[in-house]
Formats: C-alpha cells, sequence, structure tokens
C-alpha cells in the first residue's frame, strides 16, 4: 500500500502524542495470536509513522511473528477516557533503538504517570508497567495503512475518517 | 517463517495465582486473528473466572473479535496482576456461547452493574457468555521491579477466621443468635459493616431481609423478588455474585425494586448503599436448595476479591445447614426459658389500633404499616389468641395452623417469627414476642389493643 493514510482525527493524534496505552499484536503461521504491552511510543508525520518499543524477553513470540508475517495490529487507548484506535499496518521494520530514543521513551513514561494516576493508581505502577531490562528494548517502526474508533460504544469497530 | 507457538515451551502458571488478574484492575486485552492472517487486538471489561480450565468473556456486540472468533477460535489474552503489575498470558480456545445458567446470569448482572456506571446501559446488552477453554497460562518474564511499589494490602488470614465464625455460628441455640454471629463476623473480623440476611420465601418466589447491619433503619422486612437485583439474581442463579465497579449501580437495584410493590403503603424500604462501589451477594445453599442470600457491600469499589467471596461461601454454607437445622428442631418447650416474668398491662401506656387487611394479611399499628403476608397472619392469630388471655404459643400449633397459609414444604417458620420480633421490636416495642425454648415463645401486649379487620 503506497497511498497514504488520511489524515488522524486530532484527538486521536493528540492522545497517541501524549503518550497513552499502547498494545501490540500480530500472529504466527497457524494464525496464534501474539501480543504484549509497548513500554514507550514515537508519534512522526502526524501519525503516519509510529515506532513503538517493546522489551525483547517479555515479547519475543510476538517480535518473532511480527519480523516472520511484517505485519501487526496495535491499539492506542487512553486509561482516563478511554479514547481507543486501532492500527492495521503491513509496512513494518524492526530495529536496534537509538540515541534520538531515549527523550520518547522518557516522555512516554512521564505520561504514563500521569494517566494511571488517573485512574487511582500510584505513579509507580506505571514503572512497574513499563519495565525492562537496560539494553533490552527493540523499536519496531510502521505506517498505518488501516485505522479504527474503538472507543467502547456503538461507534466501535469504524474506520476512522479523514478529518 | 518463524517456528509456531509451541505452549509446551512456555513458563505456566497456575489459574489461582491468575485470579486476581481478572478483577480488571487493570483492563485485559485480547488478540485474534481473521481467516486472513490480520491480527487484531480489543480490550475487554472482565474476564470470567468459571473453573481451572475455563474462563468466560462476555459476547456484547459483533465486532471483528467475535467474527474472528467464530472463524479461528485461538486467541491470546494480555493480563496484569494488580499486585507487582506482573503480566500474564491466557491462551484460550473458543468453545460455545451459553445465554443461560449460573455463569450467564453472573455475568448479566455484573456487567449491569459496569453499565450503570459508565451510562452506557443501553449498550451494555449481554447476548451471551463465550466460553473458552484455557490452553495455558503463561507467566511473562519479569523485568526488574522498581522500587516502592505498593505492598499488597493486608487482609485476615481467611482459615482462623473461619474457624472461629464456625464456632460462633455452632454454640448459637437460636435463629436470631445464629444470624446475629454471622453479621458479628462480617463486621468485626472481616470489616464488612454493611451486611444483610435474607431469607427465601419459595412460595412467594421472593427474599425478605431479616438481619442487617450497616443501614439505618435497618430495612428488616423488606423483600426483593428472586431474579432481581444483585441479590435476587445471587439466589435465582444459586451462585455468588459480585460487582467490583458499580458506583451509581444502585440503579440495578433500587430499578428493579422500584417496580415491585412500590405502590403500596405495605412496602418497607430496602436498606442498601445509595451509592455502593462493590456488592458480593452469596446464596445460602442447604440441602439443594438456597434458603436465603448473605449480603454485603462497600461505597469503596474493588473492596471484595476472589478470597472475599470464597470466605462468604464457606462461612454461608455452614449458615445456611444452621438456618435448615433451626427450622426443623421443634421439640416440644424446653426449660431453656430466658424471658422475663409476665408484665401486666400498663394502664398509662397509649392504645394500640390494629388493623388487618385480609387481602394479603397486611397488620397496620396505628395506621402505620408493620408487616404481611405469613407473618402478618401469625400475629393475628397471636393477638385474638392474646385477647382471650393466652400468653404462650409452640412453633407447632401454628405450623399446623392451615388458617396461617404456610406451604407445606421449606416454609421456615422459625424466620418468620424472628421477622416478625425484629418488625416488633422496631415499629412496636408495646407488642412483644420473646421465645422462651426450643419451638415455644411468649408474647405479650403492653398496651391495651383495639383489633379491627378489612377486606
Amino acid at each position: 500500500m503506497d497511498k497514504p493514510l488520511p489524515p488522524l482525527k486530532p484527538e486521536f493524534l493528540a492522545m497517541m502524542a501524549k503518550g497513552v496505552s499502547l498494545m501490540l499484536c500480530s500472529c504466527d503461521p497457524a494464525l496464534t495470536p501474539s501480543v504484549m504491552r509497548a513500554v514507550g511510543s514515537r508519534i512522526e508525520d502526524e501519525g503516519r509513522r509510529i515506532t513503538a518499543y517493546l522489551g525483547r524477553a517479555q515479547a519475543a513470540q510476538l517480535l518473532a511473528d511480527i519480523a516472520s508475517s511484517g505485519r501487526l495490529a496495535a491499539v492506542f487507548s487512553q486509561p482516563s477516557t478511554h479514547l481507543t484506535v486501532q492500527f492495521k499496518s503491513r509496512r513494518v521494520r524492526i530495529r536496534e533503538t537509538r540515541e534520538d530514543d531515549g527523550p520518547h521513551l522518557e516522555a512516554y513514561l512521564r505520561s504514563m504517570e500521569q494517566e494511571v494516576a488517573a485512574v487511582g493508581f500510584a505513579p509507580v505502577c506505571a514503572h512497574a508497567l513499563l519495565a525492562h531490562a537496560p539494553g533490552d528494548l527493540v523499536a519496531v517502526e510502521f505506517e498505518p495503512d488501516e485505522a479504527y474508533d474503538q472507543t467502547p460504544g456503538p461507534q466501535a469497530g469504524r474506520q476512522v475518517s479523514a478529518h | 517463517m518463524n517456528a509456531p507457538l509451541d505452549l509446551a515451551r512456555l513458563e505456566r502458571g497456575s489459574m489461582d495465582e491468575l485470579r486476581p488478574a481478572l478483577e480488571g484492575a487493570v483492563p485485559a486485552v485480547m488478540a485474534t486473528v481473521a481467516a486472513d492472517g490480520t491480527p487484531n487486538v480489543a480490550y475487554l471489561s472482565q474476564v470470567h473466572h468459571v473453573d481451572e480450565r475455563h474462563v468466560a468473556l462476555s459476547f456484547q456486540f459483533f465486532n471483528r473479535t467475535r467474527q474472528n472468533l467464530l472463524a479461528h477460535p485461538r486467541s491470546t489474552v494480555l493480563l496484569v496482576h494488580p499486585i507487582g503489575m506482573t503480566f500474564y498470558r491466557l491462551h484460550l480456545r473458543y468453545l460455545r456461547t451459553e445465554t443461560g445458567g449460573a455463569v450467564f446470569e453472573r455475568m448479566k448482572a455484573q456487567l449491569a452493574g459496569i453499565a450503570s456506571q459508565s451510562g452506557l446501559d443501553d449498550v451494555f446488552v449481554l447476548r451471551g457468555a463465550d466460553i473458552h477453554e484455557v490452553l495455558a497460562i503463561e507467566r511473562v518474564p519479569v523485568a526488574p521491579r522498581p522500587p516502592g511499589l505498593p505492598a499488597p494490602q493486608a487482609r485476615p488470614a481467611a482459615l482462623p477466621v473461619l474457624s472461629r465464625a464456625s464456632q460462633r455460628l455452632g454454640a448459637a441455640r437460636t435463629l436470631d443468635a445464629l444470624i446475629e454471629a454471622a453479621l458479628d463476623v462480617l463486621q468485626h473480623e472481616l470489616d464488612m459493616p454493611q451486611a444483610m440476611v435474607l431469607i427465601a420465601d419459595s412460595a412467594a418466589g421472593r427474599l425478605y431481609t431479616v438481619a442487617s447491619r450497616g443501614y439505618t433503619p435497618s430495612g428488616v422486612g423488606s423483600e426483593i423478588p428472586f431474579g432481581q437485583g444483585v441479590i435476587g439474581v445471587a439466589a435465582r442463579a444459586a451462585t455468588p455474585l459480585r460487582i467490583n465497579h458499580m458506583t451509581s449501580a444502585a440503579l440495578y437495584n433500587q430499578a428493579v425494586l422500584g417496580g415491585y410493590g412500590r405502590d403500596t403503603q405495605a412496602e418497607i424500604a430496602y436498606p442498601g448503599l445509595a451509592r455502593p462501589g462493590s456488592q458480593l451477594a452469596v446464596p445460602l445453599a442447604s440441602a439443594g436448595r438456597v434458603v436465603g442470600v448473605l449480603f454485603v457491600e462497600c461505597g469503596q469499589e474493588m473492596r471484595f476479591n476472589h478470597e472475599d467471596e470464597d470466605l462468604l461461601v464457606a462461612l454461608g454454607g455452614q449458615l445456611a445447614a444452621g438456618i435448615d437445622l433451626m427450622h426443623e428442631s421443634e421439640e416440644p418447650c424446653g426449660t431453656e426459658s430466658d424471658a422475663g416474668a409476665p408484665q401486666a398491662v400498663a394502664p398509662a401506656a397509649a392504645p394500640l389500633r390494629v388493623r388487618r387487611y385480609r387481602r394479603d394479611d397486611s397488620v397496620f399499628v396505628n395506621n402505620a404499616y408493620l408487616i404481611k403476608g405469613v407473618a402478618g397472619a401469625i400475629l393475628w392469630k397471636l393477638l385474638t389468641h392474646h385477647r382471650e388471655g393466652r400468653h404462650e404459643f409452640t412453633n407447632r400449633e401454628l405450623r399446623l395452623d392451615a388458617s396461617l397459609g404456610l406451604p407445606d414444604v421449606s416454609d421456615n417458620l422459625e424466620a418468620r417469627l424472628l421477622l416478625l420480633h425484629r418488625r416488633l421490636t422496631e415499629q412496636c416495642p408495646a407488642l412483644r414476642l420473646q421465645k422462651t425454648g426450643r419451638g415455644c415463645f411468649r408474647f405479650d401486649a403492653l398496651a391495651p389493643v383495639e383489633l379491627v379487620e378489612s377486606d
């Protein structure tokens, strides 16, 4: 797919840029799904390029499945508002983390401290949710092919329209 | 192509260690795959424990997850344990959808609680309970923990509490003492200050409150139809019901209660909290039937966990057996009388005008509603005999009195006498009912009484 996705609704883009819960999923050749929470995210070019950071030890099968199938699903969700958007991508690249990823990981952690606090958890719980061994991180870069609004309610599942 | 996931190589956990993660403190996500290999992730409201090998998920929408499961039943659920924030992956295979039975009823009531909290009542309709086989519980490798994680809340050790509770319940010689012992344990040992015991009236299809703690007024005598509200559903489905996110889900209970009998004066208000955060209703089962419900609630959310539920089920078992036993043991009067000497009618006491409506045996004292049904009929019988100078009565003669309309089986006369005793104590202390031994009691009127009947 070469056609760029239409621009995202500003509310989704703002939420993603701030840093909210991010789940990634792929599958093996037998269509067995693999899933893990990302420990950080980086949004570029108004959501046309997204980087998710995963701990290798915790996401071993997921990373193998992404590498093998070349596809993934990614869900951003804000705990305090339940605002949720899902992306599907067949344009995925796994790379080592770089020095310029550091500030994005740090900003993501700060944002998640606020997000968990907003739903009644101690900020330190964000550190536990996103914990990873030093040097264990890997970056998964993808360009969304499709986007769906998955905020709970009757509209859940609708393809996101251009705005 | 990478190798397919090999479940045998995963580090496995047990359902017991996983149970706290099913509470949904941190929402779970479910990953599925479409037939063409497109992966999908969706948030779950709650993963319901069914047994060691099965869980249930709510079927509410015909969404992508459901389409995927019908085409390819294999899914993977990511869960977070609330203590320490560690991850588990649940490897599942979808088996079937149930649209009735205990699991479905339990989920339906829980969903109603969650729905009323989120203001999505009309959207949250449970179409079915999707039963999944648990293929494996995978412990996700734990990354280094940050210091300063909140410690798990200290809770009383369940077995010593149960042991003390068992001794107390075993020592109770009356239904009153038995129920008070159970409420004492809840209040003082388990820090559950809001509690009720309701007894089933199977013939009428209702439960009536015989005792409560932590409510003003007590609500003794209030009724809940079987199958309605958290309490009624727990009784009908004979399954414990635990709701941890309710806030305004009194809506569920109150709306239900509002639909029943509010048009009559002969109604005692249900005593529940206006804004409960958590509720737990445990059916009291004995000899294969539900004799009542033990109910606790709290303003705080996430108050009751699986362990609390297990504990109340165990406590409820002995309470239920005791209720059954008290009902059956009706030997002639013993010598264990603890009643005081008969009290003469105080001449200065204000006279009581007692009116009975034959249509439903409701009894009003000085125009205030007191009680109805079988308990109302019993009171009327006692008052008419009392007018002739009788004070001593036996359960047996009440049981044999066809005019009282007691059902033949499981009438639980003892519970009705306890209800009458409590209503009199609260609303009309001048009429006094006292147990004088097993299967016998004394009835006194401490004021002049005028009896009036209406249709």
